[in-house]
């Protein structure tokens, strides 16, 4: 049986992944990138 | 005694340098890899021209592009190493939607680029992605970092020339534009550039963390018709939406094909990404813009009539971005610099809580020593059948596109193609089991 010793196993991960800086840029990226599209439309 | 013990540290340490070697070159030979499937993925873009929507010919791209993403996985590895990956990595699931998201939005954008300042011309323009791609490897992930004076030269040189290239080529496209909105079209191509060089951030998050290229990509895929679906939906509302692929039934098939060939493309490029690293990867599967210019030139003939001034600035600008391409590329990871990217490695491992030996064994290409082989069942076969039925389905109802093509040099290209990805493939194989 495949076992992980990943003690943040739970949801933590996703509060990790929120207060991650490196996240927000490629999310702020992406709307910037749709109101783009949006003009060329 | 201290010579026996020295002899075995030694024959270590030269063992862990070989192997580093082999991974690098193996990053390369993926990059340039990639550079010729995903050149060859936009030439069915082209068919833009025949009269249906940018949005809906991204849509349909996309639908191949899922298609692919999850048998491709299923036929190489299976999917129960997907399971396997995500159970101890679950948050890498939302940096992949993340990006596809990235890319599904760019991807959009290059069709309105190409439809007014031509393949040719867009193609080394969205192709400024790599810049960004060094400049988020150097700010996020330690690369280029104690990488020394040579190496930077290198990069930056080489990104330097980058730009002098994509600045002659955007003075030839502001006028020579086909359609009148040459700097619509540029807007297009940049934007998409800066869409998916920052796509890059979350490609290395996931290498650095040990995740497979092939279980990232079946999550990537989620965000790309998520986003599509919304985007095309939002734009073209469900009714229309539904007539315009209703009557588009007969490119269907030629649009899915693009999706797929595309991925092949886009999965030597993780691996490039997750060998070199963002900052050598991206430049180096860039070379699809020579791939595309290629194609553009000498299969849909695309500069024909054109003056020769433009011609001339065309070929220099891309041959200075080739030039470039080529001064990153040689410019390889020292084992300092791979020490800070260990380093980089850690402090993922750290932050999300992912075991240590499972990280630095997935960087090294190898499994980890708690993990078990994974073997193909039988919904894996299945799921290969029923993608293959769908091409096969659309295949049957597709006509060939009323286009003027060169069958001679076609043929040649779609060789070239096969050899790479038969020599890339077995490399990959025989060095990491495509880990």
């Amino acid at each position: 049986m495949e076992t992980t010793d990943n003690p943040k196993a739970n949801w933590s991960w996703l509060i990790n992944v929120l207060t991650d800086v490196q996240f927000w840029v490629p999310v702020v990226v992406l709307l910037v990138g749709v109101l783009l599209l949006r003009s060329m439309h | 005694m201290m010579t026996s013990t020295a002899q075995p540290l030694r024959s270590a340490e030269a063992q862990n340098a070989s192997r580093s070697k082999a991974l690098q070159l193996l990053g390369i030979l993926s990059g340039f890899t990639a550079g010729a499937w995903l050149g060859a993925a936009e030439a069915p873009t082209k068919l833009v021209s025949v009269g249906i929507s940018p949005i809906a010919i991204s849509l349909i791209m996309v639908i191949g592009v899922f298609l692919a993403r999850w048998s491709l996985p299923a036929l190489i590895l299976g999917t129960s190493s997907v399971r396997a990956d995500v159970r101890r990595t679950p948050h890498l699931i939302i940096w992949a939607v993340l990006a596809g998201c990235l890319w599904a939005v760019a991807n959009t954008l290059t069709i309105f680029a190409i439809r007014d300042i031509g393949l040719s011309i867009a193609f080394p323009l969205w192709n400024s992605n790599s810049l960004l791609g060094i400049f988020w490897g150097f700010l996020f992930f330690n690369e280029l970092r104690q990488a020394g004076w040579r190496r930077w030269t290198g990069v930056l040189g080489g990104a330097l020339v980058l730009c002098a290239g994509a600045t002659l080529l955007a003075i030839a496209s502001s006028t020579q534009g086909p359609a009148g909105h040459s700097l619509r079209g540029v807007w297009a191509a940049l934007g998409a550039g800066v869409l998916w060089g920052t796509m890059y951030i979350p490609y290395r998050k996931a290498y650095l963390t040990g995740m497979n290229p092939l279980s990232f990509v079946t999550f990537f895929t989620f965000g790309e018709v998520g986003m599509m679906s919304a985007l095309a939906v939002g734009y073209t509302g469900l009714a229309p939406l539904w007539q315009e692929l209703l009557s588009a039934r007969g490119v269907i098939f030629w649009l899915m094909l693009g999706g797929f060939i595309w991925v092949i493309g886009d999965l030597f490029q993780q691996y490039a990404a997750k060998y070199v690293g963002i900052s050598r990867g991206i430049p180096l599967s860039n070379s699809n813009q020579l791939w595309g210019l290629l194609w553009g030139i000498f299969v849909f003939g695309e500069l024909h009539g054109r003056s020769s001034s433009t011609y001339l600035q065309v070929v220099g600008g891309s041959l200075l971005m080739m030039l470039g391409v080529a001064a990153v590329a040689f410019s390889s990871a020292s084992g300092e610099e791979q020490t800070r990217w260990k380093e980089a490695a850690r402090r993922e491992a750290r932050r999300y809580g992912v075991a240590r030996d499972y990280v630095e064994a997935r960087m090294d290409g190898r499994r980890a020593a708690d993990e078990s082989a994974h073997a193909r069942s039988i919904w894996d076969w299945l799921l290969v059948a029923a993608v293959s039925a769908i091409f096969v389905v659309f295949a049957g109802v597709a006509r060939v596109p009323q286009m003027s093509l060169h069958a001679g040099p076609a043929a040649l290209l779609i060789a070239a193609l096969l050899l790479l990805l038969f020599i890339c493939t077995l490399a990959l194989w025989r060095t990491t089991r495509f880990n």
